[in-house]
């Protein structure tokens, strides 16, 4: 059973929708294997991101992919990424985004040592961090899972203040800072696009934003605070006084397998103080992604202009849920009186 | 510090009698005798009385690495024939039939693969292969667990996983063509990450490929990297 399904029998959940997407998903994942586990080999893997990944597909949701890079350069890398984007048609409903993001080839040196910098550009943030927060791979994983640990070891070894004896919160700041930044940048793209695309798909693009878009940053952040969270007293000061780097990346590499909704009902799990609240962040999400699952309402809102959602009944539905959710994580993170709140406090805001 | 010597194999290929020449005046407590051909395990077995290891508290031999099916019989029978306390190490796709090797019970010792191979590389295939031998013991291949993650993870729950089996490392550079060579700085670099895993009393088999005025220096450069602490990694 996953840790959705755990959540709702422990603290009387029903999200119907929130199963719908992820069986959704699974059966889309099982269309791709088959048509593209012979495009992958232990240096490549194709790698998926966004809702897909997330298990949230619902019917209008696009396939973002991407073919990751690990090792020597193929000049037929390019003609496999073209059969690959030619493969996945066959099955999405629609294309992949306009940025030039995803659909594409990605090399892992880039990922792992493009950190900062002015070489960091938008898509490079963007690959990494959706590459840990939401990603999946189709076929072999050789490469992929060899990406992600060296990503990680790179947050990891070069955290200087997670590996000192006086540190007593052991939390990965480097990974920390660099998710909160990715968060920040989804913003401000969200009103980058907003000028240059005109006001059409706003609306949705806008609860995108309250909704999945946020969940992955709360599910990095939950991701980072288990660095503390997963040991007993004793135990964290054992395990970090040997500077055991690849333990760490380990438990956050299991931990990153699973989907932003997986990894955020686990840990909640641990505070049933927050349950209430916990329950009401399910409820919302379960909401955001009924409204998706419906064809009408969706295509209503990806028609929806941004200058007529003030009096639109589905827009404001939506925006009603993103509130309750939005609420559940100021209960969670901001109001409550768990470690979760000391922890955002100090480390997530200043 | 740990036991550290050479695979004969790494000085001499199947040439062991000059690889323990060449071994004689250098330091070293702990040998691996080579036989990676087949054609090389007999000759090797007939002659151990007459090879003067008085000098290896730690003794293995490396059975061949590939052989075919019908030959497999043979070579466990010839094996039979070494003393008790040499440890035999075995590539695990080269193992056609398990039942052969399950009444060796601790005397055999899978080690982990490289990157060509399609079982034995990680925790997960590794439990596999010891599913079918149970009492069998681990050899930890340093060079071909970085290969398949130069992340060091993999290396890390491999020894994790199996520390109770650990019999013995083996210690070289695996270049991308999976051969054993010197060990390079990026390697000293992800072994020093997982080598406070290992514990002091297991031997170290240097399996880099040295020519005889590279045997001492690799030899330094592997204790070197072995008994560093913690926070010098």
């Amino acid at each position: 059973m996953n840790q959705v399904d755990l959540l709702a029998e422990e603290i009387g959940g029903n999200w119907p929708s929130i199963r719908q997407a992820r069986s959704n998903s699974l059966e889309t994942i099982g269309k791709l294997t088959e048509s593209l586990e012979a495009f992958t080999a232990p240096d490549t893997s194709v790698v998926i991101s966004g809702s897909l990944a997330r298990f949230e597909m619902t019917p209008g949701s696009d396939i973002d992919w991407s073919l990751l890079l690990d090792g020597p350069s193929d000049p037929n890398h390019l003609k496999i990424s073209q059969e690959i984007g030619a493969a996945v048609n066959q099955v999405a409903r629609k294309g992949v985004g306009k940025e030039g993001t995803f659909g594409t080839m990605v090399s892992s040196h880039n990922l792992i040592n493009y950190i900062g910098g002015e070489v960091d550009t938008n898509s490079n943030t963007t690959q990494r961090s959706l590459l840990l927060l939401e990603s999946r791979c189709i076929g072999n994983a050789e490469a992929y899972n060899r990406v992600k640990r060296n990503l990680l070891k790179r947050y990891l070894s070069e955290d200087s203040g997670l590996w000192r004896a006086s540190v007593e919160n052991k939390l990965p700041h480097f990974l920390m800072n660099d998710l909160a930044r990715y968060w920040r940048t989804m913003t401000v793209d969200y009103a980058y696009k907003q000028r240059t695309r005109g006001g059409v798909g706003i609306p949705l693009r806008n609860i995108k934003l309250r909704m999945s878009r946020k969940l992955i940053y709360v599910a990095g952040l939950l991701a980072c605070y288990d660095c503390h969270l997963a040991f007993d007293d004793e135990a964290r000061v054992e395990f970090y006084k040997d500077r055991n780097v690849p333990g760490l990346v380990a438990r956050l590499h299991e931990t990153l397998e699973q989907t932003p909704l997986e990894i955020t009902a686990n840990l909640l799990r641990r505070f049933p103080e927050h349950n209430d609240a916990t329950k009401k962040l399910f409820d919302a999400y379960d909401q955001f992604l009924r409204l998706l699952l419906n064809d009408d309402s969706r295509n209503h809102l990806e028609q929806l202009h941004a200058d007529a959602t003030e009096n639109d009944a589905i827009y404001l539905k939506a925006k009603e849920a993103a509130h309750q959710f939005r609420d559940a994580l100021e209960e969670i993170f901001l109001d409550g009186r768990s470690i979760l709140k000391k922890f955002t406090i100090k480390y997530g805001v200043f | 510090m740990n036991p550290i010597g050479f695979s004969t194999g790494a000085i001499a290929l199947g040439d062991y009698s000059r690889a323990l020449l060449l071994l004689s005046n250098i330091s070293t407590t702990a040998i691996e005798l080579s036989a990676l051909r087949v054609n090389e395990i007999g000759p090797l077995i007939e002659a151990l009385p007459a090879l003067d290891l008085a000098k290896y508290q730690y003794i293995s031999i490396h059975a061949p690495s590939s052989y075919l099916p019908e030959q497999e019989q043979g070579i466990a029978e010839l094996l039979w024939a070494i003393p008790a306390r040499f440890a035999i190490i075995l590539h695990p796709d080269a193992i056609h039939d398990a039942a052969l090797w399950k009444p060796f019970g601790s005397r055999v010792a899978i080690e982990n693969m490289d990157r060509r191979k399609l079982i034995g590389r990680t925790v997960k295939e590794l439990e596999h292969c010891f599913s079918s031998l149970p009492d069998a013991r681990f050899c930890f291949d340093i060079g071909h667990a970085r290969q398949v993650d130069p992340s060091m993870t993999e290396a890390y729950l491999i020894l994790n996983r199996f520390s109770d089996r650990l019999v013995q490392v083996h210690v070289s550079e695996v270049d991308a063509q999976s051969k054993h060579a010197l060990i390079s700085y990026a390697a000293e670099l992800a072994f020093a990450d997982v080598a406070r895993f290992v514990p002091e009393w297991v031997p170290l088999i240097l399996e880099s490929r040295v020519t005889p005025n590279q045997i001492q220096s690799e030899i330094f450069r592997a204790l070197d990297i072995f008994s560093r602490p913690a926070f010098a990694a």
